[in-house]
């Protein structure tokens, strides 16, 4: 497969995003302004400006009319998808991390990392039809995890949130209460910072990527841990094929020591895995970074990949990806 | 032998050694082993760390580890580290942690060799002051001096520049130097050689006599060295031995072209994979660009170029399409040898070899940034095949002849 290159960041990559009816891709990046892209050809569509500060993730809503984004700057802010324009700036004591629009769009989860004598927090926002009755309240706070929270999500039906991060434990929570429902098992759970989740189509399952060099797939109602995808190197981003039994894994060395060693050591494909049966399928070359974020089409036909080195990578699948048989 | 280094050549790797080892037995240096492996546990100011954090950082590479800390309790500084590897952000943090901010004078001056190098510089030092209201000014030639005079009036904490335009306003008393307490050489070994020490020296003539000196470069032969001395106290040093500066997470080939004029078939060969992602040739000559860039367009391939005689404006335009990813291909001369990072860049190649040693690793460390593999290409004639055997053995590296597959390896 030829790769469409999409260059406009100039720093490295952190998250990518589709729309639900995938024509639109967006991408957060360190340089302060997230990006959204036509998803078919590559062609940047615009900017979102305003933030000061890195951009670490997204969500943009059901209905493609609202963007959400989570930034280094100790902001959340939101964004009127077709125009760019601003709508609203949460403010927080320490770096905003992950964001989630909650299905219906009536409510978003928000990470902060922490910072200084800041403990981490999961916070969810009420996100107001009419942007002027928009307020900074919290509907609930939740503390008492140590380390930071990378990822955030929402659990079905907007029941529960599900968290992952430093402390290489997932954690189950009610939306409601704040409380505590279930813990990963240490024995068979990632030993490393999760850096990644991802969940399934129909939200039934997730998967997490993790920097112990595994990836592993999750129930999310019981949080039993289903299948655990093992590679080389740590994990940065995952993502599930919305049509296919297929996962997608990416990362590569610490950003740090790439420069350190030599170029065989950096094992910066995105790699390809049965879901079931847990074999690699493949892999894609190309970033000569590491690959900080990975996104399947919801049409399952493409993927793209954003990497340290400051590209968005769009790929669309052969025909010969559709046929595998194992 | 006519083809031998002249004895005392900088690719002298035993007279290197002997000059370095006799400057480090010296009793001139200040000891410091602390490592901080977290920006919070460094006692840097709460607004510092937001922007440290804001910009996008995480964990400080090695030289943030170290070279952070001492720089920030008012020591004098020496710090090499390898291409790439975090030391602008060192010594801004350093500087940012130090200002009083309630005095809007200039209280920190920063020289780099280049206008574009001081104008990243000072683009980090915004972005990493944001929280702390700092104010920074970039002080460079080709610039309205108009506008400088201006700007400096209404006051700055720090002003970046190059040395022809700072002392420009120093002798104008625009910038008045009362305030200023600490001094950075960004490119050191560079600022502090033949083309530029004269300058600096006149400049730090007009300094204040009780002033933090900092020096930071990738390469610091004995020479540089031997300079700090005359105006350093007894700085923390962080230095990197010859043979372990260069990256290995950058691939350095080699290509062997019998005439000088073929190189340019060579390159037109390559163009194709020159514009999957960014590129950098380096040719040794202004005028050198200027007929490569116009050869290259006359064969309808498309490259930016940019040299030291290019009018300041356009030479931002060239950057910023550069930058942007606008250009793909750029060509130039030792200018951008120094410092300059731009994201997207993998591939450097060397039309011409340097004729300066250190320029060597400067220029191949335009790709293989923090983070990003790099791949450098050397056209090599039969003139220049001493050159690439002398780099090999004084900075332990293996050169290898360019595989037919090189695609692959961007």
């Amino acid at each position: 497969m030829r790769p469409i290159l999409m260059k406009g960041h100039e720093r490295p990559l952190t998250f990518l995003r589709y729309n639900r009816d995938g024509d639109l891709l967006f991408s957060c990046a360190k340089d302060h302004t997230p990006t959204v892209w036509y998803a078919d050809n590559g062609d940047r569509l615009g900017t979102y400006r305003g933030h000061n500060g890195a951009v670490w993730t997204c969500d943009v809503s059901r209905d493609s009319a609202r963007l959400i984004t989570g930034s280094a700057d100790q902001t959340a802010k939101l964004w009127e998808v077709s125009t760019g324009k601003e709508l609203f700036s949460f403010r927080f004591d320490a770096p905003a991390r992950s964001v989630e629009f909650a299905i219906g769009d009536a409510l978003a989860v928000v990470t902060t990392d922490n910072f200084m004598d800041h403990v981490p927090t999961v916070q969810v926002k009420r996100i107001a039809e009419d942007i002027d009755d928009q307020t900074e309240e919290s509907a609930l706070v939740i503390t008492g995890i140590k380390g930071r929270i990378n990822r955030a999500v929402w659990g079905p039906l907007n029941r529960t949130i599900i968290t992952a991060g430093e402390d290489a434990t997932i954690r189950i929570w009610d939306s409601e209460t704040g409380q505590l429902l279930k813990e990963s098992d240490k024995e068979s759970g990632h030993q490393k910072t999760i850096s990644s989740l991802s969940k399934s189509l129909d939200w039934s399952h997730f998967i997490t990527g993790s920097l112990d060099k595994s990836a592993k797939l999750w129930d999310t109602r019981t949080l039993t841990l289903i299948k655990t995808y093992v590679t080389e190197r740590p994990v940065n981003a995952v993502d599930i094929s919305p049509t296919h039994d297929t996962v997608v894994l990416g990362g590569g060395q610490d950003a740090m020591n790439v420069t350190m060693t030599d170029r065989r050591a950096g094992k910066f494909e995105a790699k390809f895995y049965h879901k079931i049966l847990q074999e690699e399928i493949g892999g894609v070359k190309g970033h000569f970074g590491p690959i900080n974020a990975l996104a399947f089409n919801p049409d399952g036909r493409s993927f793209s990949s954003g990497g340290e080195d400051g590209y968005v990578r769009l790929h669309h699948f052969d025909s010969d990806y559709f046929s595998i048989k194992m | 032998m006519a083809g031998l280094a002249p004895e005392g050549s900088q690719f002298d790797d035993k007279q290197y050694d002997k000059k370095m080892q006799e400057i480090l037995t010296e009793d001139f240096f200040t000891s410091y082993d602390d490592v901080c492996e977290s920006f919070d546990s460094m006692g840097l100011q709460e607004n510092l760390l937001r922007g440290i954090y804001a910009y996008g950082f995480e964990k400080p590479s090695a030289i943030q580890q170290r070279g952070i800390v001492p720089f920030c309790k008012g020591l004098d500084v020496i710090q090499q580290a390898q291409s790439g590897t975090g030391k602008t952000a060192t010594f801004c943090s350093g500087i940012l942690q130090q200002l009083d901010y309630g005095l809007v004078e200039c209280q920190a001056l920063v020289l780099a060799p280049t206008r574009e190098l001081a104008q990243q510089i000072e683009k980090v030092m915004r972005a990493l002051g944001d929280y702390l209201g700092v104010k920074v000014h970039a002080c460079v030639g080709g610039t309205s001096v108009r506008e400088d005079q201006r700007i400096l009036a209404s006051g700055v904490h720090v002003v970046v520049g190059t040395p022809g335009r700072v002392f420009d306003m120093l002798r104008r008393q625009s910038l008045r130097p009362d305030n200023i307490k600490m001094f950075v050489l960004d490119e050191a070994d560079e600022m502090l050689s033949r083309g530029f020490k004269d300058q600096i020296y006149d400049i730090f003539q007009l300094l204040p006599s009780k002033i933090q000196v900092g020096v930071f470069s990738a390469t610091m032969p004995p020479e540089a060295l031997e300079i700090t001395r005359k105006f350093m106290n007894k700085p923390v040093r962080i230095l990197v031995k010859r043979d372990e500066l260069t990256l290995e997470g950058i691939k350095q080939f080699y290509v062997n072209i019998d005439k000088e004029d073929w190189k340019l078939d060579t390159l037109c060969d390559l163009y194709e994979t020159l514009a999957i992602t960014q590129s950098v040739i380096f040719v040794n000559t202004r005028r050198k660009v200027d007929w490569l860039t116009d050869k290259m367009r006359s064969r309808d391939h498309t490259v930016s170029a940019t040299h030291g005689d290019m009018d300041q404006n356009t030479r931002d335009i060239i950057m910023r399409e550069f930058r942007s990813g606008s250009s793909r291909v750029l060509i130039t001369t030792d200018l951008l040898a120094r410092g300059i990072d731009v994201q997207q860049v993998s591939l450097v190649i060397n039309y011409d070899l340097p004729t300066q040693p250190e320029n060597y690793l400067h220029r191949i460390g335009r790709s293989g940034r923090f983070g990003r593999k790099g791949v450098a290409i050397n056209f090599v004639t039969r003139d220049d095949e001493r050159i690439v055997f002398d780099v090999q053995r004084f900075y332990n590296v293996t050169v290898e002849e360019l595989p037919a597959n090189v695609a692959d390896l961007l």
